[in-house]
């Protein structure tokens, strides 16, 4: 190649074709969960593209809290997430699930999630007990459905999730000190007055 | 990065009639209530599609879009400018991050949007295909295009289509730190000695014919939209976005005392910005193909793929499988 960027010039040839990706070439996808601020509940952020749990948490603290401020975070394969269906205008979605029996079985935690505004995201609520997923989210129904219409459930067994020790929150630490990282780093304004003080172009 | 090529091809809407009309309706009564569309709802093909072509060209644009900039990562001038732009060109990968997700949830993986870039079948931003000759070029990217940048994509923050309108505010919130920075920059050099501002006159000089093209084809030339307007997959027509464009950096330009090269550009009686139209044939050159950068930056995309295989193939194991992505 013949460009202005000397690295580009050093790197090798490749001569053979580029075949179209074959799939999962990118792997599956993990959900992100950010908590902003310790005592702020959790909530979804958006996904990452891994090979595993473990690299899903590493790149979801680079693509999600390289720059606002983070408490932690966590991350679940998007398998591992149960969905209720999306309901709309004054139709709440626990009106709508089934009900279902206490399960017999040893039960574990599941996170229960909420959607209560169409296009924001979903918060957690807090934490049930029960064997099945359908069966967290009917006790969720029953412990967390006051008074907003919720229009989408979220149920995560806890024991699938890649939560962030105490010691990793050591990470975010060093986040007020990357100023270069701050817009309000960036302060032109002397320097501008000063040149325009002394410019006679305007 | 985004702009331009979106809007060059032309829609047809005539499959809109296939649609089953009480679902049509109340997804644009949905739509013009306010509310946002999300990834389960029921959505017209049309809907579907421009907004994955849209998206996915999004995304190619900030991925494409680090290399013109990247270029300079190594002969930043100091140290805290590396560090700045290193910085910088980070967020905008981030930022193809969070908008392929965002496309995903539509229904096309991301293993096609990536063949389809390094095929040079989908498209992205024209500019992105010019060189940057000196490190003024790289700062006339990060104020001026990113500026551009951040009309269409607050504008588009706006949009109907719940996943791409969350991206797009932390992209955004991004985008000011990117704004500052490049402004920064270009003050440093009009402040400087006779050689910087010659320097930066001179990339001015090179990147405003592309700037006037990064909003895509006027008005009275480029496809008709209305339908789009009307589902907030297109928040204003180029025309709008600009006039926008130079309304609010114009005068910070020439308020450095550089010189546009367009002795028509000017603001009317009634507030409207004149110019001289761009070459728009130069714009089809460009985003077909013929551009001064446009093998360049697919063949090193095209390197980058190659040379990562193995390392993805070694990653993989046989518990995956692919689901769509929530939100
Ligand atoms: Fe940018
Ligand atoms: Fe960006
Ligand atoms: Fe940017």
């Amino acid at each position: 190649m013949n460009s202005l960027d000397p690295r580009v010039n050093r790197l090798p040839q490749i001569t053979e074709a580029v075949l179209p990706k074959a799939a999962l070439d990118q792997f599956g996808t993990y959900e992100v969960f950010v908590q902003p601020k310790e005592g702020k509940p959790f909530q979804h952020e958006g996904i990452v593209h891994a090979p595993n749990l473990e690299l899903a948490w590493v790149l979801a603290k680079e693509t999600f809290t390289r720059r606002f401020t983070c408490a932690s975070l966590y991350v679940v394969d998007t398998r591992d997430v149960y969905v209720s269906p999306l309901t709309e205008g004054d139709k709440n979605v626990y009106d709508v699930l089934p009900q279902v029996a206490e399960q017999s079985g040893s039960k574990k935690n599941f996170e229960i999630y909420h959607l209560v505004k169409r296009g924001k995201q979903h918060v957690h609520v807090g934490t049930v007990q029960a064997v099945l997923p359908q069966e967290a989210m009917h006790l969720a129904g029953k412990q967390f459905n006051h008074s907003k219409v919720v229009f989408n459930v979220w149920a995560i067994a806890t024991d699938t999730i890649r939560f962030t020790t105490d010691e990793e929150k050591e990470l975010w630490l060093t986040l007020p000190e990357k100023k270069f990282r701050d817009a309000s780093d960036y302060k032109g304004g002397d320097k501008l007055k000063e040149f325009l003080e002394k410019s006679n172009f305007n | 990065m985004y702009g331009g090529g979106n809007t060059f091809e032309g829609i047809k809407t005539d499959n809109l009639a296939q649609e089953d009309p009480i679902k049509l309706a109340a997804f644009e009564a949905r739509i013009a209530r306010g509310e946002k569309i999300e990834p389960t709802d029921w959505m017209p093909q049309l809907y579907r599609k421009q907004l994955i072509r849209m998206i996915e060209q999004h995304a190619h644009s900030e991925i494409i879009g680090a290399l013109p900039e990247g270029t300079w990562i190594t002969r930043a001038p100091g140290f805290k400018r590396k560090m700045s732009l290193m910085a910088k060109v980070q967020d905008e990968v981030g930022h193809a991050q969070l908008l392929y997700s965002a496309a995903e949830t539509l229904g096309k993986s991301r293993e096609q949007m990536i063949d389809d870039l390094i095929n040079g079948k989908s498209k992205y931003s024209n500019i992105f295909n010019y060189p940057t000759f000196t490190w003024a070029d790289c700062c006339f990217i990060s104020w001026l295009v990113d500026a551009g940048a951040i009309v269409n994509q607050l504008a588009n923050a706006k949009g109907s289509y719940g996943p791409y309108c969350r991206a797009l505010d932390r992209i955004c919130a991004e985008e000011s730190f990117h704004l500052k920075y490049g402004h920064h920059c270009v003050i440093y050099l009009a402040s400087g000695t006779a050689k910087q501002r010659q320097m930066f006159q001179e990339a001015l000089n090179r990147w405003w014919p592309p700037m006037m093209h990064f909003f895509g084809p006027s008005d009275k030339i480029s496809a008709h939209t209305e339908v789009l307007m009307r589902w907030k997959v297109k928040m204003g027509t180029n025309d709008e976005m600009r006039n926008q464009f130079l309304d609010m950096y114009v005068p910070k330009i020439w308020e450095l005392g550089f010189t546009i090269p367009d002795p028509n550009l000017k603001k009317n009686e009634s507030g409207k910005w004149e110019y001289t139209e761009p070459d728009w044939e130069e714009f089809k050159r460009v985003i077909n193909g013929d551009g001064p950068c446009n093998k360049e930056r697919l063949e090193v995309r095209r390197i980058a793929e190659a040379r990562g295989k193995w390392v993805r193939e070694a990653l993989k194991t046989p518990k995956m499988s692919y689901v769509t992505p929530l939100a």
